[in-house]
């Protein structure tokens, strides 16, 4: 939209969508959806999980993409003005205020989560962690070690994470600094092939492990890959397993997260987005599926049963530590290689949470690449500093990651998805998504899109709510860093509200279709 | 592992290992296309 600027292009088709993969596949492929999985019915919990993933993130995530590059050829890349225009109006345009706030506040805790991720990296490399004596020993020592990592044991500690975290928010910046093709494309045409390798690296580790202490015969491979997979089909007739298997799908996928919103208005009209989309959430698959749960809960029960599986951050920095103690001299660098997996993971998703702020603050103020990407590291900065400072309990992580990080990601899905089905219409958006297909969209998910997915996000909404909101909102009232962390999510808020009037004044000055009025 | 088990872990790995192959080999063998001008934005 701005004819002074460079345009900024993907370099190839496979570039953008191994950069989407790379913002979806995150550390929940890795930590969450095994736990998840276990919990809920084991491989019984893989029928709600498909079932959400063919109702709801895969249409979803189709509409992203086909409204996402509707408003790029309409010249917008920001997800307030793209909604705006699907969303035929102003009510649509702010409720895009989601597609930047999540993204930003997410990359707020996430990147401090992945400085943990190069840090543990670090110290396995140069042999930092090293556990010893007996098992309860090393849990204690491990977890000893995770709190001081993390400061989740008091606030105002500013420890070696810091250093870390310092050093990927730095990387994060020069890598969108860079661009599109130069910056994030190329890393993550790196980062997920190494990705990969690092995963078949730690997984034939895990599947050769066999049955490592005869004192516990039943502690072998088989029986942890059975504590994953054994199906429990009564869990199926539980509702918090469908609703378990929605939000997994749903937060592994990076729908309504506003990032697809961002990367595919890049697109050209004869691109392709139905393949695209496709491959994208197959590859997410794949390293959730094929890797996440081999993995984690195999390695954890193979050394300490049944006891050792649970929780998810937990099971990943505290017992996979002790894990790796007992392979021996092999376990250092399977620790270094789990824990660089991690971070690759978490930073080719960080670095799409920065990119769609920074395009929406150079959209909406009219400001160059250089100066968008100071102001938003800034901001994040800011607010990231804060999450790092807050870190006792972690209470500011969880809040934002509950009010932001979950609520708001179904808000902006549901908004999407109206708009797409209901205003801008499933007509135009199948146009949208024949033009240039690699593979024809089956018709019958353009039902699903005006029809299901919508009921079945309010239902998974309702119930999210009612299933951990009251805990969420008691939070809010007994503490005081819970609150004010809030506060801190509402500034933002109305500094995004200002911004987009500022934004929707210059794009009716400069005669853009910024209600969509135009065919 | 149980029979059941084997057969969940087998039928998801399958699917996602051979959704994901198939699509990538659609796409990678697709023609390559045409350079498009910034009319065709």
């Amino acid at each position: 939209m701005n004819g002074e600027k460079k345009k900024m292009v993907w370099g190839s088709q496979v570039g953008v969508i191994l950069a989407v993969a790379g913002s979806a596949v995150g550390l929940g492929n890795f930590l969450r959806f095994p736990g998840q999985a276990a919990a809920h019915g084991g491989g019984a919990f893989m029928i709600p999980y498909i079932c959400a993933l063919l109702l709801l993130a895969l249409p979803i995530g189709w509409a992203e993409w086909a409204m996402a590059r509707h408003g790029g050829r309409k010249g917008f890349h920001s997800g307030p003005a793209i909604l705006g225009l699907a969303g035929r109006g102003r009510i649509a345009r702010y409720f895009g205020i989601l597609a930047i706030l999540v993204p930003m506040v997410v990359y707020m805790y996430y990147v401090y989560i992945e400085a943990w991720c190069l840090r543990y990296a670090w110290e396995y490399a140069t042999g930092g962690i090293q556990l010893a004596g007996p098992i309860t020993d090393q849990t204690r020592d491990a977890a000893v070690f995770f709190d001081q990592a993390t400061g989740t044991d008091k606030d105002g500690v500013l420890n070696m994470s810091a250093a870390f975290w310092l050093f990927v928010v730095s990387i994060n910046i020069i890598l969108v600094y860079r661009g599109l093709k130069g910056g994030i494309e190329k890393f993550c045409q790196f980062a997920l092939p190494a990705m990969a390798i690092l995963a078949v690296v730690v997984l034939v580790r895990v599947l050769t492990l066999g049955t490592p202490n005869p004192d516990f015969p039943d502690q072998n491979v088989l029986n942890g890959l059975g504590y994953l997979w054994n199906p429990d089909f009564s869990k199926l007739g539980e509702f918090k397993t469908w609703l378990a298997a929605a939000g997994q799908v749903f937060f592994s996928l990076s729908v309504g997260f506003g990032v697809i919103l961002n990367y595919a208005s890049y697109l050209k009209k004869k691109d392709d987005l139905a393949l695209s989309g496709f491959t994208a959430s197959a590859t997410n698959e794949l390293f959730e599926v094929g890797f996440g749960g081999l993995i984690t809960i195999t390695a954890a029960f193979v050394f300490l049963g049944v006891s050792g599986v649970g929780g998810g951050f937990g099971l990943g920095f505290k017992t996979l530590p002790v894990v790796f103690a007992q392979m021996g001299g092999a376990g250092r660098w399977i620790g270094f290689a789990w824990f660089f997996l991690l971070f690759l993971a978490a930073i080719t998703s960080s670095i799409s949470m920065l990119q769609p702020v920074k395009t929406f603050f150079e959209e909406a103020l009219a400001i160059t690449s250089g100066k968008a990407i100071a102001a938003v590291s800034v901001v994040c900065g800011l607010g990231s500093f804060w999450v790092m400072w807050f870190s006792k309990d972690m209470v500011a992580l969880n809040t934002m990651d509950f009010w932001v990080g979950t609520f708001c990601i179904f808000l902006l899905a549901t908004v999407q998805i109206i708009c797409f089905g209901w205003i801008w219409g499933t007509e135009n958006g199948a146009r949208e998504l024949d033009q240039g297909a690699l593979m024809r969209i089956p018709r019958f998910f353009f039902f699903i899109m005006k029809y299901v997915a919508p009921a079945y996000l309010l239902v998974v909404l309702i119930g999210f709510v009612l299933s951990d909101g009251r805990a969420e909102f008691a939070a809010l009232r007994g503490n005081q860093v819970a609150l004010y962390t809030m506060i801190l999510v509402g500034v933002v808020i109305a500094m995004l509200v200002v911004m987009v009037a500022i934004g929707e004044r210059r794009w009716r000055a400069a005669g853009l279709d910024l209600d969509g009025k135009q065919p | 592992m149980n029979t059941a088990g084997w057969i969940f872990m087998l039928v998801s790995l399958t699917l996602v290992w051979g959704t994901t192959i198939w699509a990538y080999t659609r796409l990678l063998s697709a023609p390559p296309q045409e350079a498009q001008s910034d009319d065709d934005e």
